[in-house]
């Protein structure tokens, strides 16, 4: 008898240990809730934002603010391994010197960027690089695209 | 052979209350009764609003990747006609935008940055903020008002923890404050006291994050609120553009070029 409540204690204790809370603690990049009924614990998944509209890099020192813009985890296909922050903070930094990753993202234009209308949707050109802005979320971003035709 | 059957029994059902004993299911004890009512009748309360304006002064934290906890300011108003109009304007640092539904469309516009999306909606507030959420990653703003109000939803059944803190009053109301958890979450809502039991102030801190961020949101109610038709349904101004909001479940697999809905 003892035995069995041994094995049970141990078994108890191994189930607990693996059925224990079902998130990690993070660490940054996150965003409080903003709902009590609506919030998903696995729905951070960080959009990038800079709240600084300025798009001189070499004048920005602003930090990266993320916000949650709410996006289910399977948003970036489970959310572990796309990190939109580096792709945009790269693409950010050399889109002038560089073409873009196609599918990339950024929050804020570079400089020097005209609107062009094309097929009836919204393009901006900066350069050599077409971006194509929507929403995601509540937040306005520009996606890399090819270059319409 | 009774007796092995019945020491059998025995033991399993003590090994059950161990079991029973050791896993961190809530404890009754931990729920006050007197604010999960206090909750329900808010909820049953806000059922019965046809048409309510409410301004929320609030803030939200963001967290650095160092863990260092922002808070930015925001202000949004919502004016709402149940079952199937509303308008919401967002205020914040980076953000003036407008939210309009008029029973067929959804348009987010942004006007800092002049750009507009429009998408076909369902008939009701209810299922456009299920779509909102599904289908484009929107919460709707002040979204719990809402959802507290829904008959459909269950919306106490995550708590694990209920406290009645004690009176407050905010910007000179009468309220009581309760202090509520739940799974990731430790919330505070104060509530009118009297005939209008509104939500006037809430407090969430999100407990998966060490920085703790908070949302606080601080509401201000009209329950006569005046506006035409107009207020719901959207004009483009001048040089807006339409652009397109990306969708949430068609975006998963597909990380380079996501798939946009259709702006018509």
């Amino acid at each position: 008898m003892k035995r069995s409540i041994h094995n049970l204690l141990s078994i108890t204790l191994v189930l607990l240990l693996s059925c224990g809370p079902g998130f990690a603690q993070r660490r940054g990049g996150g965003s409080a809730r903003t709902s009590v009924n609506q919030g998903n614990v696995n729905r951070n998944t960080n959009v990038n934002s800079n709240r600084n509209v300025n798009a001189n890099v070499n004048r920005n020192v602003n930090v990266n603010v993320h916000h949650d813009v709410d996006v289910h985890h399977s948003y970036y296909g489970g959310g572990c391994c796309y990190h939109p922050v580096a792709t945009a903070a790269a693409v950010t930094a050399t889109a002038m010197v560089t073409a873009a990753v196609i599918g990339s993202m950024v929050n804020t234009l570079p400089p020097s960027c005209t609107v062009v209308m094309m097929n009836g949707l919204t393009y901006q050109q900066c350069g050599s690089t077409w971006y194509q802005p929507q929403f995601v979320g509540t937040s306005t971003t520009y996606v890399v695209v090819a270059a319409p035709r | 052979m009774y007796k092995r059957l019945f020491c059998s029994i025995a033991i399993l059902s003590f090994s059950l209350s161990l079991i029973a004993q050791s896993t961190p299911a809530p404890k009754n004890t931990d729920i006050d009764p007197v604010a999960m009512a206090a909750l329900n009748k808010m909820g049953t309360y806000l059922r019965t609003l046809g048409t309510f304006q409410v301004k929320s002064v609030q803030t939200t934290d963001d967290v650095l990747e160092n863990g260092q906890a922002i808070q930015s300011d925001g202000v949004i108003d919502v004016v709402a006609v149940r079952p199937n109009r509303l308008r919401a304007e967002i205020t914040s640092d980076d953000k003036h935008q407008f939210l309009l539904y008029d029973g067929k469309t959804f348009t987010i516009f942004g006007q800092l940055v002049n750009y507009y999306a429009t998408v076909p909606a369902p008939p009701t507030i209810g299922e456009l903020i299920d779509k909102l959420d599904q289908k484009y990653g929107i919460e709707m703003p002040l979204v719990d008002l809402f959802l507290w109000a829904s008959s459909r939803s269950d919306s106490t059944k995550d708590i694990t923890g209920a406290i009645d803190v004690g009176p407050s009053s905010i910007d000179g109301t009468s309220c009581e404050q309760y202090a509520f958890r739940q799974a990731g979450l430790d919330w505070q809502i104060w509530i009118q006291l009297g005939d209008y039991p509104l939500p006037r102030k809430l407090i969430l801190t999100t407990t998966t994050d060490d920085a703790r961020p908070r949302h606080t949101q601080v509401l201000t109610w009209n329950l006569a609120p005046s506006f035409n038709d107009a207020a719901f349904s959207f004009e483009p101004p001048d040089g807006a553009q339409k652009i397109a909001i990306a969708e949430v479940t068609e975006y998963g697999n597909d990380q380079k070029e996501p798939k946009t809905g259709s702006s018509k």
